[in-house]
């Protein structure tokens, strides 16, 4: 299982993976949507900024979880 | 930079000025701060999935254009060239760069629905978003 998991971190972090292109979408959601909840641009990074970091984590976590059960079941 | 007075502006103006242009219904509002960020992003997000789409991601027969509407003007105006460079060589629908353009510039369409609300909303209940006076 441990393998799996490592093969599935290896292929996320490799150059040719597409999934790189998530992140930047993943950003420019998380500026825009709390741009839309607060008015002073500090406020708006960090906010934006923990967006970012939970949904990047959430997913990684998300894939984690389903590279388990995939080995499992 | 201090917004104009909430009532004497329409906040239907606001979401028609916002889809037409991304932002300028804060614009309207004179929130020139978040108009530009706004129009940056969103534009920049819709012409960041042309490109990485070979410049054929949006097209109307797609059931994705009902999104990728959603970023109005520019989205419109990017219509005839995805038709003029899909007609120039066959698309390749299962291009992943093709797949992630097509997304980047439905997200675009989404995310301006969303900012066009915002537009809206400060300005039709300037009571709950501390507009009122400001």
């Amino acid at each position: 299982m441990w393998q799996a998991i490592v093969r599935v971190l290896e292929h996320l972090s490799s150059a040719e993976n597409p999934l790189w292109f998530y992140y930047p979408l993943c950003a420019v959601v998380a500026v825009v949507y709390k741009a839309t909840k607060f008015d002073d641009p500090k406020k708006i990074a960090l906010a934006a900024l923990h967006f970012f970091v939970t949904v990047s984590l959430g997913m990684l976590a998300l894939a984690v979880v389903l590279t388990i059960l995939s080995v499992w079941f | 930079m201090t917004p104009r007075q909430a009532r004497d502006l329409s906040p239907v103006a606001a979401l028609v000025l916002g889809w037409i242009l991304p932002g300028a219904g804060h614009a309207y509002g004179g929130r020139w701060g978040k108009a530009v960020l706004f129009f940056v992003l969103i534009t920049g997000l819709l012409v960041t999935g042309m490109v990485l789409g070979g410049g054929t991601v949006i097209l109307p027969q797609r059931l994705w254009f009902a999104a990728q509407l959603g970023a109005g003007g520019p989205a419109i105006a990017l219509v005839p060239v995805a038709q003029y460079l899909s007609t120039l060589a066959p698309i390749d629908w299962a291009d992943r760069l093709h797949e992630m353009g097509t997304l980047y510039s439905a997200v675009a369409g989404f995310l301006n629905l969303l900012v066009m609300m915002d537009a809206y909303i400060r300005l039709a209940y300037p009571h709950e978003t501390g507009e009122e006076g400001a």
